[in-house]
């Protein structure tokens, strides 16, 4: 044992040896940590090939792992204090962001010197910024849309033009007639995700939180018309119930609903499925019977935040503002190959947004989605968005049975209460 | 004298120490350590980093929290409901697969034997595709007539802990079997014997000598699956919990202490203070359950 255990330390002091070694020699790297190779990932190296054109003593090094372990390797190690062990860049979902600024105060960096935040989606910026100052570099929106099967509408007798303006009853009935004509359900759901109700809630400018942070439950009419309309759409038997993620994307790859409602960065799933070509038209979302309602929202989206630990601070942030924070050249690219629709406003101008997508039949969808973005209300996501998640989720099979909105609501402030401390 | 000094030698004995220092050096800085860490811990509140002193207040925060009672509830019922299952089934099975005129007696012992050679989150992610609303077993269910509907695995706060409990006793039943078959090894065979020329049953044979007999090895086999099932995680966090979601099953009837605990930790505002409280219910509550068992089974003289 004690000569397995020499051998394996002097190997130790040999392999981090030669790493400083190389460090050395390469000057400046800039380590970024995101997770899904078909996009960030792929958009970021992107990035890094453009900036090193310019910059060819910097090399990008994006690594790549599951979302679930970014985060909690990001959390562990920021908690440890130990900030050897931590990337330059890192991506963090925009739920989380209020989160880890809060958490860990001193540990991202503020870029309000170099990047000029007027230039992208204000709902984008809001999200990152604690007392004035923004810490992230807003990336990818997730600005939802209605996509819809023409194919099986048709069949239940409803147009492209139908499907504008909806309102949720309009949607259950659409629904229902979908069921009775073509046997298929209007959409999966899964009853463990409260996805859906953000989107609902913030299509109406709602959010768990009112603008100062605090908890806004019992008397938040936009979560409360939510939790009903999803109650409904349960309840009317136009859902197919889904469990997990993969689950869930299977109910509209196999063609087993009509319609599908999330973010924007869905479309590159859908447009993988072949054989469904021609057959998707995309729609604003449905509207909340609400004051304040509109028919457009977000659902997840991510951004990327600089270490204020890393010895490459000052080069990260410049790489970040000179290709996400201008170069629209750049959102054209990520646009066409990966789908993503950055939230940098003037990137909306460019030619491949212009584009019809022959997918699409045609349509010009990335012009809609863009209009959409720029009308989506903006909310604080505040500090324990998982925390209330959870809780309303937890009320979510009891409201598909019939249960009490009003109840599930006081349900859902007691736990939430409980967790916030 | 000489003997006292002999015996004080071995405590002094620097080549002693040499042997066991390396091994009590790993086990003092990645066991005591945090163990007693986690304890200090234990009082901190606060988000994160930002910690400090708060006494009892995690304590009470137990008390009002529904989300742990929630996760305590869940833990204790697949605990009640699972451990006396399995451990039921495995006696049976081992005495059944003990009856030495049995045909491929070995084959089918490995048959069960083997789930617990899979990997965990294997296993999980197989069930987890197998169970879905279309999946394999209710196809299979629906095919052969049992159910009319499909049943709601996932979707459902009273099938989701079925499904678990159905996916723990498939993992571990072959498990606690193995050590069943092993002590029927070592019961003489002429007890059985004489009884049998006494003229005592088979199920008098099982219950009034088999089952006194393996006393040892059931306390033992209870507090290990009592152990295991308080310690559940990786099953309900591959089967029931989505990265998308944050609620494990339906109404979050599939929450257990170690998932909440990894939520506190990993997904919510990190509370390692009120995490590392939690996990401390759990040591509590094992060492609370293993002293009742070991009463429940002492050998009375």
């Amino acid at each position: 044992m004690n000569t397995t255990f020499k051998t394996s330390l002097a190997a130790l002091v040999f392999s981090t040896s030669s790493v400083l070694a190389m460090a050395a020699a390469q000057a400046k790297e800039i380590t970024v940590w995101c997770w899904d190779p078909n996009f960030n990932v792929a958009i970021m190296k992107e990035a890094g090939a453009i900036y090193s054109k310019t910059h060819p003593d910097i090399k990008i090094n994006v690594v790549d792992f599951a979302k679930a372990d970014v985060e909690a390797k990001l959390q562990t190690t920021l908690a440890s204090g130990v900030t050897t062990s931590l990337p330059d860049i890192v991506l963090i979902e925009d739920y989380g962001a209020q989160k880890y600024i809060q958490s860990f105060p001193g540990a991202f960096a503020s870029m309000n010197d170099v990047v000029d935040y007027s230039k992208f989606a204000p709902y984008k910026v809001k999200l990152a910024t604690v007392d004035g100052k923004t810490y992230s570099m807003p990336f990818d929106s997730g600005v939802t849309g209605l996509y819809y099967r023409k194919d099986y509408l048709e069949q239940a007798g409803y147009k492209p033009e139908d499907m504008q303006n909806l309102t949720w009853d309009k949607y259950i009935e659409i629904g229902k007639k979908v069921s009775e004509k073509t046997g298929k359900k209007m959409m999966g759901l899964d009853p463990n995700d409260a996805g859906l109700i953000r989107i609902m809630m913030q299509s109406a400018g709602g959010w768990y939180f009112n603008d100062k942070g605090e908890l806004n439950i019992t008397g938040n009419e936009a979560l409360k018309a939510a939790l009903k309309t999803e109650g409904k759409l349960i309840a009317s038997g136009i859902t197919k119930p889904a469990s997990g993620w993969s689950n869930w994307v299977s109910t509209f790859t196999s063609g087993d609903v009509a319609t599908v409602i999330t973010g924007v960065w869905i479309t590159g799933t859908i447009k993988a499925t072949k054989d469904q070509e021609n057959k998707w038209g995309v729609a604003p979302i449905p509207k909340l019977d609400v004051k304040g309602a509109t028919d457009a929202s977000n659902l997840g989206g991510s951004s990327w935040y600089v270490l204020a630990s890393s010895p490459e601070k000052k080069e990260a942030i410049d790489f970040l503002n000179s290709v996400y924070g201008k170069d629209v050249d750049f959102y054209q690219k990520i646009l066409v190959n990966q789908g993503a629709v950055g939230s940098l406003m003037e990137a909306r101008k460019g030619a491949a947004y212009e584009t019809a997508d022959k997918f699409f039949g045609g349509e010009k969808i990335w012009q809609k989605f863009a209009d959409w973005l720029s009308k989506v209300p903006s909310v604080n996501y505040g500090v324990f968005t998982n925390e209330v998640d959870s809780a309303v989720a937890a009320q979510l099979p009891a409201l598909g049975k019939g249960g009490d909105v009003d109840a599930a609501l006081k349900a859902i402030e007691a736990q939430a209460k409980s967790s916030m401390q | 004298m000489a003997s006292a000094n002999r015996s004080l030698n071995r405590y002094f004995d620097i080549n002693g120490w040499f042997f066991v220092a390396p091994a009590a050096l790993l086990i003092g800085v990645f066991m005591v350590y945090p163990i007693l860490y986690s304890l200090w811990m234990s009082f901190q509140t606060g988000k994160g980093m930002m910690t400090q002193f708060g006494g009892l207040a995690n304590i009470r925060r137990l008390f009002d929290d529904p989300m742990f009672m929630l996760a305590l509830y869940n833990t204790m019922i697949f605990f009640i409901v699972q451990v006396p299952v399995m451990l039921t089934l495995a006696l049976f099975l081992a005495s059944l697969l003990d009856n030495p005129n049995l045909k491929f007696r070995g084959l089918i012992r490995t048959a069960i034997f083997l789930p617990c050679v899979s990997s965990l989150v294997g296993y999980a992610v197989l069930f987890k595709s197998m169970f879905v609303q279309d999946g394999l077993i209710n196809s299979t269910l629906l095919a052969l007539h049992i159910t009319s509907q499909p049943i709601p695995w996932m979707t459902d706060p009273f099938w989701a802990r079925v499904l678990i409990i159905i996916a723990i006793t498939w993992r571990w039943t072959g498990y606690n079997m193995i050590f069943f078959l092993a002590a029927l090894q070592n019961i003489d065979k002429s007890i059985y014997e004489a009884s049998r020329i006494d003229g005592v049953p088979s199920w008098g044979r099982f219950f009034y000598l088999t089952v006194p007999m393996l006393k040892p090895v059931i306390l033992f086999t209870t507090v290990t699956s009592t152990i295991g099932t308080l310690q559940l995680f990786d099953e309900v966090r591959n089967i029931m919990t989505s990265d998308a979601g944050s609620a494990a099953g339906p109404s979050n009837s599939a929450l257990t202490l170690s998932v909440y605990i990894y939520n506190l930790t990993f997904k919510f505002v990190p509370s390692f203070g009120y995490a590392a409280t939690v996990s401390y219910v759990i040591v509590l509550a094992v060492a609370l359950l293993a002293v009742i068992q070991f009463y429940a089974l002492r050998e009375k003289d």
